[in-house]
């Protein structure tokens, strides 16, 4: 399970970063700047978090159901 | 294509880009809730199989131990220290059962703040951001004299 999140969440959150990436190559001013801090930073970030977070309770909740499923 | 046009398409490209993000995500965005749904239904019906379970052990043990106080009146010898380790194994697993219960609650608890950030963030400051580069995408066209398709 925690590969697919990789494959939904992970995926296009890179797609996006490598878009930014490549728009802020053409894009120098301080307009960029601002827009690159108070937009994209908090974007990317916030979704790492929540990717970051929602694999790691992917992980508890099969590591419980393995330990409660008889063997 | 000229090197303004070139920059105007790469912001366009990164809007694009927005979109298909906010698309994908709102899928995973569900997820996580989703996850715990069914986790908690899975523990929940182990729970009660395992209650069943001592329920049963319980009720064999106590016959066990019935026949085992009257067994010395007919010089006889009943071991039920089968039923008692069933009996224990039962009690065992439903702890196992509950500890993980607390566990998963525990985490979902956590995890609720950082999701609803994150669906805040898709509902409200993805949108704002999607607007905020499309009016400056206008903008730039109109002080470049970029027409744009269609207009």
């Amino acid at each position: 399970m925690p590969a697919q999140i990789d494959t939904d969440g992970g995926h296009s959150l890179s797609l996006l970063a490598d878009a930014w990436d490549k728009a802020a190559q053409h894009w120098h001013d301080e307009m960029a700047r601002d827009f690159d801090v108070h937009h994209v930073r908090p974007l990317l970030d916030e979704s790492r978090t929540y990717l970051d977070a929602l694999r790691d309770l992917i992980e508890v909740l099969d590591t419980a159901t393995r330990d409660t499923t008889p063997s | 294509m000229t090197r303004v046009d070139a920059d105007i398409e790469a912001l366009k490209e990164f809007h694009a880009a927005l979109i298909r993000f906010r698309d994908a995500q709102r899928e995973v965005a569900a997820r996580g809730g989703q996850e715990v749904e069914a986790a908690r239904a899975s523990l929940a019906e182990r729970a009660g199989h395992w209650r069943s379970v001592l329920e049963q052990r319980q009720a064999e043990l106590d016959v066990c131990r019935r026949r085992a106080a009257q067994a010395p009146a007919m010089d006889d010898e009943v071991d039920c220290a089968g039923y008692v380790h069933a009996v224990a194994e039962a009690e065992q697993r439903l702890e196992q059962i509950r500890r993980w219960q607390q566990r998963v609650e525990e985490e979902a608890s956590v995890f609720v703040g950082v999701a609803g950030r994150f669906r805040n963030l898709l509902e409200n400051d993805l949108p704002r951001t999607q607007a905020h580069l499309s009016a400056l995408i206008t903008r730039l066209e109109a002080a470049r004299g970029v027409q744009s398709p269609g207009s």
